[in-house]
């Protein structure tokens, strides 16, 4: 029985170290698991660029780009009253600095319109070194985080190195890596040696059952003596005094002290980027062949420019795909999920000036399983939405269609 | 059922009995210890959470209002065993004293080293001086009704101002991105937290500063009278397990 029990133990720690073997940091951090209909008709990113990927402790970093509220906004999510434009970081590795919406700084949550077109910039600073997957993304309320393109960033340097220093209104420059610690420590030590003089003082003497006998024997009066009740005394009167001349004496000490601040920051979306009017694009229908991986669709196109455009890119859920004749126009960022030769046009020629073509257009690559994209056809609202881009090659002009259809899937 | 000890046939315990006995006293304060940190604590990070948890949840509305409403709820309940079986008035402290020990180590092992928050964004708050007070109330008073009344009031009424001395200073003001923010708000914008967006906080919420703007009296007042309805509710929660039932002869 005894061999048998330790053959058994060592048969689980093999396989336990094997497991061990095989461990593998996390790359991710969910960006698929939100519905495919959310990431797609909710924030539509493009032209997302960080300023470098390798940098040191202390240096700062910044990340810009451009976002589109959907106009198809999924019913079943919340409107954006309240978003928050933040970072998905392993822990604060990197701090945020600064912050911008349209060129203007918000530290809070802010509101956004359905419909508008927004530019956002972030500065971050590093604090711990590391290689980490980054993405900038949008929290929204009741509705869950919709990422941004993901890049990783390397830190190198010393830990120790980073410092974060701020000037406060009245002029005091403070470490925030340390501020208020040891004043927080002083007191937590402070009301803990109280309390623990207190706790001393009953357990120093036999505690459970002696005292439970003396109380059942009716020896009430002896359990607490007159010793007890002067230092009780002392202490009701003592602790709320000390209590009550510390808050006043900090009171003092802070006479600027201010509430948390809780307001909704409020920041109108820039002229419309996206559905601007000069090229108009409407989707009448959209397919998606399973077998094939390729999402058809069939779009009517309205050039009321002075030059002849093409369809460049077709954009969702970070997911570019690229018509291979154009890919020199593409603004993104090529190392992340990009499908080079992954938009096909039924009519590649220019659609001219004045004119209006219904054409098929199909985004076709692994992209829609491997980022879980197709599982749209599976959900209650099965609709799809993204940016659609077209260029004019005779003035560089690049104009964005904000496209969005009911999904029809085709199983064969 | 309990055990009925007359006050003529009781004999204190001594020699091997009384070695025993304390023995079983350390036996059980290592377990309660334990016991304490562990269900205290999930219980206040379940209740009260981010309000504790981050120097930028600390408002002047809802911190003073929840923390002591469901901080007054291990005390009372270990209160009533500690005070009615045994006449120990030290419940209250104990409770708390256990909740800050499990609460530091959560601090600086799981925000500070695994998650990389700097301690001070991570401060606890101390609700020592109100249990401090409630323990002494319940020992000078031996009533149920004084000690919820003015004991709960009180645990509720001094939290404010006893964690003022560790928090007031980060509400100084900062200017920050075209704007005013407290040193609090400052960490919360700086230090990323990937799941806590800034409209989660839920502060500043509500209409308690009526009167004249006093948010925090208010707060404290409200939290005192709710204080009072908790307290007793959990006395007699631990009532409820303080059975002798099955104790026939001690």
């Amino acid at each position: 029985m005894k061999q048998l029990l330790i053959k058994c133990m060592v048969s689980l720690g093999f396989i336990l170290s094997l497991y061990t073997l095989n461990i593998a940091t996390v790359m991710a951090h969910g960006e698929k698991a939100l519905e495919p209909f959310i990431r797609m008709r909710t924030i539509q990113w493009y032209d997302v660029q960080w300023d470098k990927q390798k940098f040191n402790v202390n240096e700062e970093v910044s990340v810009s780009g451009k976002f589109h509220v959907a106009e198809d906004w999924p019913v079943s999510v919340p409107k954006p009253e309240a978003a928050f434009l933040n970072i998905s970081t392993p822990g604060p590795v990197l701090i945020r600095t600064e912050r911008y919406l349209n060129g203007k700084p918000f530290m809070n949550s802010v509101a956004l319109q359905p419909g508008g077109d927004y530019n956002f910039k972030i500065v971050l600073k590093g604090r711990l070194p590391g290689r980490y997957h980054i993405h900038p993304f949008f929290n929204l309320k009741d509705a869950g985080q919709v990422m941004g393109p993901g890049v990783w960033l390397e830190i190198t340097g010393s830990p120790s190195d980073f410092f974060n220093e701020v000037k406060t209104i009245n002029g005091e420059v403070i470490d925030m890596e340390t501020y208020g610690l040891g004043n927080g420590i002083f007191w937590h030590l402070f009301w803990g040696l109280l309390a623990t003089a207190w706790l001393l003082w009953w357990l120093r003497r036999p505690l459970f059952i002696p005292r439970y006998r003396m109380l059942e024997a009716g020896l009430e009066d002896e359990l607490i003596t007159s010793h007890d009740r002067l230092i009780a005394k002392a202490m009701l009167v003592g602790v709320p005094l000390l209590v009550l001349a510390v808050n006043a004496m900090t009171i003092s000490e802070y006479p600027n002290a201010i509430p948390l601040q809780a307001s909704l920051d409020q920041i109108l979306p820039l002229s419309a980027q996206v559905n601007a009017g000069v090229v108009d694009v409407e989707t009448l229908k959209a397919e998606y062949r399973i077998p094939e991986r390729s999402m058809e669709f069939t779009v009517k196109v309205n050039n009321r420019s002075e030059n002849p455009v093409q369809i460049g890119e077709f954009s969702t859920a970070n997911v570019h795909f690229l018509n291979k004749d154009l890919q020199a126009a593409y603004q993104g960022d090529s190392t992340t999920m990009t499908a080079f030769e992954g938009l096909s046009l039924e009519n590649p020629a220019p659609i001219q000036p004045g004119e209006q073509r219904t054409m098929t257009i199909t985004a076709r690559d692994g992209f829609w399983e491997s980022e879980k994209l197709n599982g749209l056809i599976r959900d209650a609202d099965s609709r799809i939405g993204g940016l659609l881009f077209l260029y004019d090659s005779v003035i560089g002009a690049r104009y964005i269609s904000s496209i969005t259809a009911a999904v029809i899937p085709k199983f064969n | 059922m309990s055990v009925n000890i007359s006050n003529r046939s009781f004999r204190p315990y001594t020699g091997e009995k009384a070695r025993i006995t304390r023995a079983y006293d350390y036996l059980i304060l290592v377990l309660a210890l334990f016991l304490f940190i562990g269900s205290f604590h999930l219980h206040f990070a379940l209740t009260v959470g981010d309000w504790d948890f981050w120097v930028d949840w600390k408002d002047r509305q809802w911190w003073p209002l929840v923390t002591p409403l469901m901080g007054i709820t291990f005390p009372a309940a270990v209160q009533s065993v500690m005070w009615t079986k045994f006449r120990l008035p030290l419940g209250a402290t104990l409770c708390v004293a256990a909740l800050l020990i499990g609460t530091w180590i959560t601090r600086i092992f799981a925000y500070h080293y695994w998650n990389y928050f700097p301690i001070n964004m991570v401060l606890p708050a101390t609700m020592l001086p109100g249990a401090l007070v409630l323990d002494a109330i319940l020992m000078l008073s031996n009533s149920l009704t004084v000690t919820a009344v003015l004991g709960g009031a009180s645990f509720a009424l001094l939290f404010y101002p006893s964690n003022w001395p560790l928090f007031g200073m980060f509400h100084v003001p900062v200017e920050y991105g075209n704007g005013q923010l407290t040193v609090a708000d400052l960490f919360g914008f700086e230090y990323i937290r990937t799941g806590m967006p800034e409209y989660l906080r839920i502060i500043e919420r509500g209409t308690l500063r009526t009167y004249g703007q006093y948010a925090a009296p208010l707060a404290a007042f409200c939290s005192a009278l709710l204080c009072i309805l908790m307290y007793t509710l959990w006395w007699f929660i631990g009532k409820w397990f303080a059975t002798v039932r099955y104790l026939n002869k001690i």
